[in-house]
């Protein structure tokens, strides 16, 4: 039986090769020009500036709350309510609101989940009740590891799992994953957990660190997307591994598609048989993704650190420049996901004007059709393309500056700090090329 | 694996239909009506194992469209035997162990009657086992021979779309004497592109044809140029049936080795199901030939059963959806849903169908059926069921593209897609 994909149909079609070298191009031209661009001017382009800020009363134990209720009765849907996983509304919460939508807008619009997150509220609600001692203490050796496990779990269960987004099953894992959080908040402090082992919040703080906003002390600091990073602290080593591990993630849950990838594991792409018969291929890809980007980014930063003549802690260099990985991965994100968005975010409209499959008619969409039509021409399927690479090829331009201006902040003098870019440099470049190809690459499965 | 066809087929049948009158009698007796109508308010639960997710979803869309339609004709008319009819969706992922999890589901957790609409062969093979073992008839929509080749059991049935080898046999005759008669097959180096070399290559000798050169691609070639110049000059007709992503490529590129002098060109519609034939690149099918399911393009000669059709689904006249003309169905096959709601319909009302414990009841009704007009019901065309292959045959459609559009060339007959029977599910047990 064939397989329906017409958009890759169309893709194969168009001149990538001229788009993939534009681009390697675009961002081999910005490290090559911040060679000669004066250290000052590429500090200037990430100047912070602060506001008055708004009124600072803290409401974030009420929108918290209302959140937690939204996701209460999401999971209540997907226990009881629509089968279907396209209409369902905890799989669409999950997968299209949070992960697809809300995720890169916390990328414009800073870490509105510190807001949001369903355990917040709670928590705090329930403080006079649970009393504010915490019974025990996050151990400090164990870093953010717990987060990068949690987070691997999550990207193996998406990648992997025979049915993600199966409502049933997603319901039981949701209440789970809240549940152990919410405990551990209890058990080691909300500010701990929260930055250190809960990773939907811990993405959504990295994922903050790019954006022109931030609400300080003293108001909305803002600026270029990424001028929070450039003066950011350095990150632990699990805290960096972190980071590197979204761009890995993001980066195998596109590769795994390819033909490339399916002939290698020896899948015929042309006759997929199903997530079950790959699962343990995907999860050790995954894993071994996330292992190799880490080793390679350390090994980037130590020859760096080499070439510009030392001086600086290897952990502190890691940490540091581990920051200009997110507008990669960002990127990596807007791209991969962004036909997902297309799709998903009609049956999301479905499932907002009839939510609990009663045939409600809530917006008047009841004769609405999701459609793929914009699949099925070559100039919306290239208007796609080309927003898809522009994303990539953006990402990694401000990824190449940002760690141009962290070195510059880390290394006494300009030429010490040109020096140490030359392998991360290097990498994001070869990254830009892996990363064009992955979306002009055949894809099966 | 069964494959006796000595077994006492006319008897059986014979007991099978006397036992269906019977029934058929028992409810037209008032007192039984009463009854039966008292009893069963309750909803005819069908169990729709849809694709939703993974490769096969954008099928899995028009499968549903098209089940969503028939049901809802089906119940303003009053549903199944009083009682109207529930479609319980289950995603299967386009995954064969997930698949055998939701037949399970359909009998465990919701009740269900029957399980129905699984389009993906690979998803029919993982689930059908498990539907023989706790009997759940279950209705598959996949046109492929897995059914008739006796690889499955008693409980499973094809009854909505025809197979794969009685397509390929069917349109031999028309190629051998209209295209031409020197044959080279161009296809994907695996099993589904090895049924077509085989299927054909045989149907090509019995009409006195020959196939001169079979080229084998492999799956993961993205470039055909190098391909082309093994086809030998006399070459009078190319069959291919490339599928996925390279499609449009493979076209193309034949298109620049060809120029304007090619030779007669026939291929499977499955190649290009859901894509726009006005797509940039495909300008060089134009004066070759497609087999199709069903036409995808309204005929000049259209018939009431097919605007019926398209209308309830919403299908426009080039089988896009009416809601955007840009969103090319996959008219070529998603007719099997609705012929097959059809026919669990009426194998219900045969065997005055009252609950789970009539299953075995309502796959000896549907073994005992044999023709199926050309109607409202079965708007692709008539259709002959066997009930010892559980597997149904129809007319298949044989397109020029003309202007960008499909225009039917020939119909072929229902008989030019026979082949001996290769198994009797009848003589399995319940």
């Amino acid at each position: 039986m064939a397989h329906v994909s017409s958009e890759q149909a169309f893709v194969l079609l168009l001149p990538t090769d001229v788009y993939i070298t534009a681009g390697v191009a675009a961002v081999a031209m910005t490290v090559v020009l911040l060679g000669f661009l004066p250290a000052r001017w590429t500090l200037a382009m990430f100047r912070t500036i602060t506001t008055r800020g708004i009124d600072r009363s803290n409401w974030q134990e009420w929108t918290s709350t209302a959140s937690f209720l939204v996701l209460a009765v999401a999971i209540a849907a997907g226990l009881w309510g629509p089968h279907n996983p396209l209409t369902n509304p905890l799989t669409l919460l999950v997968f299209t609101v949070w992960f697809v939508v809300l995720l890169p807008l916390f990328a414009v619009f800073g870490d509105l989940w510190q807001w949001i997150n369903p355990w917040t509220g709670p928590h705090r609600l329930l403080t006079p009740l649970l009393g504010n001692a915490r019974p025990l203490k996050l151990p400090r050796w164990l870093g953010a590891w717990p987060g990068v496990v949690l987070y691997l779990a999550f990207a193996c269960f998406y990648l992997a799992d025979i049915a993600p987004d199966d409502p049933e099953r997603l319901a039981v894992i949701v209440a789970a994953y809240w549940l152990l959080n919410f405990a551990a908040i209890v058990l080691f402090g909300e500010r701990e957990w929260l930055t250190r082992g809960e990773f939907t919040a811990m993405l959504a703080a990295n994922y903050a660190t790019i954006s022109p906003f931030r609400r300080d002390a003293g108001g909305i600091a803002t600026g270029l997307p990424g001028h929070r990073i450039v003066s950011a602290p350095a990150l632990t080593v699990s805290g960096a591994v972190f980071v590197t591990s979204i761009l890995a993630t993001g980066s195998f849950d596109g590769l795994n598609e390819t033909f490339w990838w399916l002939a290698n594991i020896g899948i015929n792409p042309l006759d997929f048989p199903g997530r079950s018969a790959v699962f343990w291929q995907n999860i050790g890809g995954l894993v071994a993704s996330c292992f190799l980007l880490a080793v390679i980014f350390a090994l980037c930063v130590w020859i760096g650190l080499r070439l510009a003549g030392g001086g600086v802690a290897f952990g502190e260099a890691f940490g540091r420049f581990a920051h200009a990985i997110m507008p990669i991965a960002v990127a990596y994100h807007v791209a991969h996901y962004l036909t997902v968005f297309l799709v998903s975010g009609q049956y999301a409209l479905v499932a907002i004007n009839d939510p609990l499959d009663t045939d409600a008619n809530l917006f008047g969409l009841e004769h609405f059709q999701v459609t793929t039509g914009f699949f099925n021409t070559r100039d919306t399927v290239r208007a796609i393309f080309l927003t898809e690479a522009g994303a990539i090829v953006l990402g990694h331009m401000l990824a190449v500056l940002v760690s141009h201006a962290i070195a510059l902040k880390l290394f006494p003098n300009a030429r010490r700090a040109l020096f140490s870019q030359i392998p991360i440099a290097l990498l994001m470049i070869v990254y830009t090329l892996f990363g064009l190809w992955l979306l002009a690459a055949p894809r099966g499965g | 694996m069964p494959r006796s066809r000595k077994s006492p087929i006319l008897a059986t049948r014979r007991t099978v239909l006397k036992s269906v009158a019977a029934g058929a009698g028992l409810a037209a007796m008032p007192g039984f009506v009463r009854y039966a109508q008292a009893q069963s308010s309750a909803p005819i639960k069908i169990g729709f194992q849809v694709h939703r997710t993974g490769i096969g979803a954008a099928y899995g869309r028009w499968y549903d469209r098209t089940t969503t339609a028939a049901v809802k004709l089906i119940n303003d008319a009053g549903g199944i035997n009083g009682r109207p009819v529930e479609i319980i969706a289950e995603d299967d992922g386009t995954d064969p162990k997930r698949g055998a999890e939701v037949v399970e589901k359909f009998a465990s957790q919701h009740n269900c009657d029957v399980g129905y609409g699984t389009l993906f062969s690979h998803v029919v093979m993982g689930s059908a086992p498990r539907a023989g073992e706790i009997k759940l008839p279950y209705f598959v929509v996949s046109e492929g021979h897995h059914v008739a080749s006796g690889a499955l059991n008693r409980y499973t049935l094809q009854p909505g779309i025809t197979d794969v080898k009685s397509q390929v046999k069917s349109m031999a005759p028309f190629v051998m004497g209209n295209l031409g008669k020197k044959v080279t097959m161009i296809f994907p180096d695996y099993a589904f592109g090895h049924d077509h070399r085989d299927f054909f290559s045989a149907a090509v000798e019995a009409n006195g044809g020959q196939v001169i050169e079979k080229i084998a691609i492999p799956p993961t070639e993205t470039s055909f140029t190098k391909y082309f110049p093994k086809i030998p000059r006399e070459t009078e007709v190319i069959y291919h049936v490339m599928v996925g992503p390279a499609v449009l490529t493979f076209v193309k590129e034949m298109g620049e080795f060809y120029g304007p002098n090619k030779p007669q060109i026939f291929g499977f519609i499955d190649s290009l199901e859901a894509v726009d034939l006005n797509s940039p690149g495909l300008e060089f099918l134009d004066g070759t030939y497609f087999w199709e399911g069903m036409p995808r393009y309204t005929q000049a000669d259209q018939n009431d059963y097919d605007k019926h059709y398209r209308a309830a689904v919403g299908v426009d006249d080039n089988g896009a959806s009416v809601s955007d003309p840009k969103d090319v169905s996959t008219f070529a096959h998603m007719f099997g849903c609705w012929e097959t709601l059809y026919v669990i319909k009426a194998g219900m009302e045969a065997a005055g169908y009252q609950g789970p414990q009539d299953r075995a009841k309502l796959i000896e009704a549907i073994e005992a059926m044999t023709d199926m007009p050309h109607s409202n019901e079965h708007p692709q065309g008539a259709k002959k069921f066997n009930g010892r292959t559980h597997q149904v045959f129809g007319p298949q459609y044989i397109s020029k593209v003309e202007g960008g559009k499909l225009v039917v060339q020939h119909t072929t007959a229902i008989e030019d897609g026979f082949y001996p029977d290769e198994t009797d599910y009848t003589t399995q047990s319940f």
